[in-house]
């Protein structure tokens, strides 16, 4: 006999409202449907009634956390219509904010993970850390979270000489509390019960359903856009592309614990080696395109993203398409969830699967199970997940 | 594989049912194909030359036409366009190439109108519930509803 559970659109184990209607047998998913229909802007729509110079400040509010990738692959994009490319400061210059502000989504992300998986304490102590790189965000760019850097032809500010200082003892922090915490994830029982062997993805489904990032690469594949099309200098810039073979839960936070530290020698190399001169170019505010298209891809703290553009040669995009790494990855989260063969998926996994694409699409306390055969609807609160989720015992099969 | 060759690969096999193939810079390509040989271009690319990886998929209102765009390739990547009349905006869905394509060609459905033969789940991925049925925000001739001033001219019921 099979149930359907709705989980959403409003629920504490993702940030954003998404609906996920879950068909069950027992603990047991058989089935799933992902519903997403609950916060579309339109802001696709929006950029075509607008002057460049003004849709740059919309895609930076697509998403706070990926804001800076946004804005580049906006910046991007226009450069690429405009035949300019940003001068070489610049380019590192982006690079140093890029992978600062993928710490910050990295931190994030696994201080929240770890909360859903009932780990109160290391959530607390990786939001700490992540206060640290948001001042460092903060001392470059001016701003905490939207820090509008990027902008057509270069950055908005040079870097102070005194910010470089703060910002390498900050790298040093980082790295050194990075450390700890991977030693604490490994040795941690709970965490490993949790998530090793859970939402299994296969490489060949990995790639199949499209999925993108770190996501993608802890399913052993080894495709990040700053390696195979770097747009920004990265062909300058060393680092290397973390992969992990176990395909699970827990490959999804190895991969993005070591992605810090490649972050943090990213920056460092990119202060060693910045190059002096202009630190952008001079553009003015209005503008028109000559008419083509183009297609920038960055890679975003939660994967690829892309962002293809058609010029009709006025001063506003004639097309602007927006693909986000969420929604490439939403794909394989049913792929997850659904049990098959020897690969089960229980209700008590699903804030775990859910939560390791590092989904971004709000919260709150609502789970309504609806049972068929007895006409019964039993509405369940936040507790009531989280101590479901939390009681799981895994067994050892 | 270098972008010319990509092109030439991609123009030799399929002559003249290639309309237009350019390089649009470094790492991009762009073909545009005719409508029955699309999929058979995105299955070619997929499988024959390698480039697995569905970036994205769009699609654009081009006046008279609504222009589908696959995006694929993991370092170069290749832009297989093709055109459908508006008034019957029907083509075979790619999903079973590359079910990466389920939710592209389902968004693209929603905000354009283009039917995907073959889906196996084309409902409404991104607009509301109460939208009304063949209303398409992306296209050209839809103008979005401007909202109203907060205090106009004339007083509201509460002054």
């Amino acid at each position: 006999m099979s149930f359907e559970i709705p989980i959403g659109p409003q629920h504490p184990i993702h940030v954003e409202p998404l609906m996920l209607r879950l068909t069950v047998e027992g603990e047991l998913i058989v089935d799933v449907d992902v519903d997403v229909s609950y916060i579309h802007k339109g802001i696709e729509k929006a950029l075509e009634t607008r002057p460049y110079i003004q849709g740059l400040y919309l895609v930076e509010r697509i998403c706070g956390i990926c804001n800076a990738a946004h804005s580049l692959c906006y910046c991007l994009n226009i450069e690429q219509l405009l035949g300019k490319e940003a001068p070489p400061r610049a380019k590192y210059l982006r690079i140093i904010v890029e992978e600062l502000s993928r710490i910050h989504s990295h931190l994030l992300w696994l201080g929240h993970y770890f909360h859903t998986l009932g780990f109160e304490t290391l959530f607390m102590y990786f939001w700490r850390d992540r206060e640290r790189v948001m001042d460092m965000l903060e001392l470059i760019t001016g701003n905490r979270v939207i820090t509008s850097y990027n902008t057509i032809g270069g950055v908005r500010r040079d870097l102070a000489p005194e910010a470089e200082q703060n910002l390498r003892r900050a790298l040093d922090y980082i790295e050194e509390r990075m450390r700890y915490y991977e030693k604490v994830i490994d040795s941690e029982p709970t965490i490993l019960a949790r998530t090793q062997g859970v939402g299994i993805l296969k490489p060949e489904d990995a790639v199949k359903m499209g999925a993108v990032g770190p996501h993608l690469r802890a399913s052993r594949i080894k495709h990040d856009i700053r390696l195979d099309d770097p747009y920004s200098g990265h062909d300058e810039v060393p680092f290397n592309v973390v992969t992990w073979d176990t395909c699970d839960c827990y490959a999804r936070i190895k991969v993005r614990v070591r992605e810090v530290y490649e972050c943090v020698n990213m920056i460092r190399y990119a202060l060693d080696h910045i190059p002096s001169g202009d630190y952008r170019l001079k553009i003015p505010s209005f503008f028109k395109t000559p008419p083509g298209e183009s297609l920038a891809r960055v890679e975003a703290p939660r994967g690829e993203l892309v962002h293809y553009s058609i010029s009709d040669g006025g001063e506003k995009p004639y097309r602007y398409r927006v693909r986000t790494p969420t929604l490439a990855n939403l794909l394989s989260v049913t792929e997850m969830l659904r049990s098959r063969g020897d690969y089960e998926v229980y209700i008590a996994d699903v804030p775990a699967i859910l939560g390791g694409i590092d989904p971004c699409i709000c919260c709150s306390a609502r789970i309504v199970i609806t049972d068929e055969a007895r006409r019964r609807r039993m509405t369940m609160t936040l507790d009531d997940i989280i101590r479901l989720s939390r009681e799981r015992r895994v067994e050892k099969r | 594989m270098s972008e010319e060759e990509l092109l030439r690969k991609i123009s030799e096999k399929f002559g003249e049912k290639v309309l237009e193939a350019k390089a649009l810079g470094k790492r991009r390509i762009s073909v545009l194909v005719s409508t029955d040989a699309y999929k058979d271009v995105v299955r070619y690319v997929a499988q024959d030359l390698g480039l697995e990886f569905l970036s994205c998929l769009s699609g654009v209102d081009r006046g008279d036409n609504l222009e589908i765009v696959a995006h694929l390739g993991y370092s170069t990547c290749v832009l297989i366009k093709t055109h459908v009349p508006k008034d019957s905006p029907i083509i075979d869905s790619i999903t079973d190439i590359l079910p990466a394509a389920s939710f592209y060609e389902r968004e693209t459905h929603d905000l354009l109108g283009i039917v995907f033969g073959g889906h196996p789940n084309l409902k409404r991925l991104f607009l509301p519930e109460d939208w009304p049925e063949g209303v398409h925000p992306l296209r050209k001739d839809y103008a979005p509803e401007q909202p109203k001033p907060l205090r106009g001219g004339e007083r509201g019921e509460n002054g």
